[in-house]
């Protein structure tokens, strides 16, 4: 997910982090809030979209400096092949 | 002679494994000589095969002809033959030997020799480690040391000085490896690899994992089941090293080094199962800490079992215990993470509905007092537009109902999108609440509005010019009913005009006017 106002995934998490903050200060006009929020929205769907964005999978890296996909059954459990 | 000498130095303790040939040829010891020559010159390097010397063996051989005239003739010696023949009953006479004893004046050469002086309560040797031979050290050789050297008495006739050719060092009491562990422990401690200050945090987010270990080791199957179950989704890079045995611990370090560079790795597991002491012994080597320290990412190490510690363990940002340890603190990380976010939305969304909502009554309450103020003064000042005037104050507020209803259900929609589902039950029965209470306030003002309007009605209809129709005036409208006739020029024949009278209307065309005459068409004059 790419998202030019974001930095990284400790960015939006602290910025998220300070728009909590300010809204919990209070004292701030309705549409500043909104505004708050709207960005908070967009912050929170992208750290969501970080946490799911992991592709399941196991890979050896070789001698060559290369990726393969590790062999099937490696860490001998019946669940590292969900989805092959 | 050769025999008391034997005797002598067992009586003084020292360990000796002696050859049966006593009378080896001395010419095999030529090249020990040439290697004592160069072992005083400093710089020293290591010795190497020379061409013998002519007159090495006539000596020895010689050797036994003033003792056996010694009651005929006086024999001198030169300090040659001398010095010689003490290094030939040395070196043939303590062939190999083990010798224990302190270290002291211990000093390792850029050549990488190793020099130093072994001694106990009364006595003391010079004794010299060779490159090749300190090679093998496992340890640090310090002085203090307790250890038993093995090697060669050899002597080095310009200086007239011997020494022990040692070509391997043990340590007495603690083993070798506890030694260069502890050693290698101070050494890296004295420059700062396990200060606090250099350990790193683990990401926060770790999506990839690499993990540094044996392929068909219990460390692998250990670190992939609990990621498994407590981090479905992680990726997980496998660098496959060898953990134990010759050569072990450049591999690690390889690995490590080669992992840290894969795009996307966040953290770098390194470690492998239980073991013996020699086992782990790769995780003991300077070469795994350097490049643990010089990981681009944060390492954990997990090494045996709880109680092993090893090296890495102190030069990794983190020590998990066991490999499986390891996992669970790379999943429980991100788990704490992933809380972390799901909170601060929470956070932020109760915070800004509880705004919203404080925001939408007072929006409510101000429209409500200012759009309404003024109505009835000017329905009262429009009386013959009363009911239109009504028609339209309803329409107004049905409008503003309808807003309202509109307002409040995008609010609610935008809550329902934003919102988690548990909370959209909750939003929409106070929106609906709202809503009612909202209706209920606007029904109230209409209702107020309207006993208002009527009363002011009746109160216009007792004052308004249309009561003196009742005693037999009659208004005359234009044709379009708006304005009332003041003025028989401002008509013409044929014009429709409407009449009202106290009861009724009248509508009719104008078949004549007369502008300047005011009384024929008076009404008949009583």
């Amino acid at each position: 997910m790419t998202e030019p106002t974001i930095k990284d995934f400790e960015a939006a998490i602290a910025e998220l982090e300070s728009i909590v903050k300010k809204l919990e200060e209070g004292d701030l006009t309705l549409e500043h809030s909104l505004a708050l929020y709207e960005r908070g929205v967009t912050l929170s769907r992208y750290c969501h979209a970080q946490i799911e964005d992991v592709e399941r999978r196991i890979e050896l890296l070789n001698e060559r400096g290369e990726l393969k996909p590790a062999p099937v059954g490696l860490g001998a459990d019946a669940t590292s092949r969900r989805g092959e | 002679m050769q025999k008391e000498e034997c005797r002598e130095a067992r009586d003084a303790g020292t360990f000796l494994i002696l050859h049966s040939t006593f009378f080896i040829a001395a010419a095999s010891f030529s090249s020990l000589r040439a290697a004592m020559a160069s072992l005083f010159d400093l710089p020293f390097e290591e010795p190497e095969p020379e061409p013998l010397l002519p007159a090495e063996p006539a000596i020895v051989r010689d050797a036994p002809a003033p003792a056996a005239s010694a009651r005929k003739e006086r024999v001198v010696y030169s300090v040659s033959d001398l010095t010689a023949r003490i290094r030939g009953v040395l070196e043939r006479d303590l062939p190999e030997l083990h010798v224990e004893g302190e270290i002291s004046n211990c000093r390792q050469w850029n050549t990488g020799h190793i020099y130093f002086t072994l001694k106990d309560a009364n006595a003391q040797i010079r004794a010299v480690l060779f490159r090749s031979a300190a090679r093998q050290l496992r340890f640090r050789m310090e002085d203090g040391q307790h250890v038993i050297v093995r090697g060669r008495v050899e002597v080095y006739e310009a200086k007239g000085e011997y020494q022990i050719v040692c070509d391997r060092v043990e340590p007495v009491g603690a083993g070798a490896l506890q030694i260069a562990f502890e050693q290698l422990k101070r050494r890296l401690e004295a420059e700062g690899l396990f200060d606090a200050a250099r350990k790193r945090p683990l990401p926060t987010l770790p999506r990839t994992i690499g993990v540094v270990t044996s392929m068909d080791g219990a460390a692998l199957r250990d670190i992939i089941t609990v990621l498994r179950s407590r981090f479905a989704d992680a990726r997980v890079v496998l660098r496959p090293a060898r953990v134990q045995g010759e050569g072990a611990a450049l591999e690690v370090a390889r690995a490590i080094r080669a992992i840290a560079v894969v795009r996307g790795i966040d953290v770098v597991i390194v470690g492998r199962g239980g073991g013996s002491i020699e086992d782990l012994w790769a995780f003991n080597e300077e070469i795994v800490a350097r490049a643990i320290a010089a990981c681009r990412v944060p390492v954990i190490s997990a090494v045996g079992h709880e109680t092993d510690f090893t090296i890495a363990d102190f030069v990794a940002d983190v020590r998990a215990a066991t490999p499986s340890a390891a996992a669970s603190i790379v999943a429980a990380h991100r788990n704490d993470v992933c809380t972390k976010v799901h909170r601060l939305h929470d956070r932020m969304h109760a915070l800004v509905r509880t705004r919203v909502t404080a925001a939408r009554g007072r929006v409510h309450a101000a429209s409500g007092r200012t759009a309404l103020a003024g109505w009835p003064g000017r329905v009262a000042m429009r009386a013959r537009h009363v009911f239109e005037m009504r028609h339209a104050l309803q329409r107004a507020m049905r409008g503003r109902i309808d807003r309202a209803t509109r307002d409040s259900t995008a609010l609610q929609r935008r809550l329902e999108a934003r919102d988690l589902r548990r909370r959209v039950g909750l939003a929409r029965t106070r929106a609906v609440a709202a809503r009612g209470r909202l209706d209920g306030l606007l029904q109230q003002r209409r209702h107020r509005l309207e006993a208002r309007l009527g009363a002011a009605a009746g109160r216009l209809e007792m004052l308004s010019p249309l009561a003196v129709l009742g005693r037999g005036y009659a208004v005359c409208w234009d044709a379009g009913g708006r304005h009332a006739v003041r003025r028989a020029d401002s008509l013409q024949a044929g014009d429709r005009i409407h009449v009202t009278l106290a009861a009724g209307r009248v509508d009719a065309t104008v078949t004549e006017t007369h502008p300047d005459d005011n009384t024929r068409s008076d009404p008949q004059p009583s």
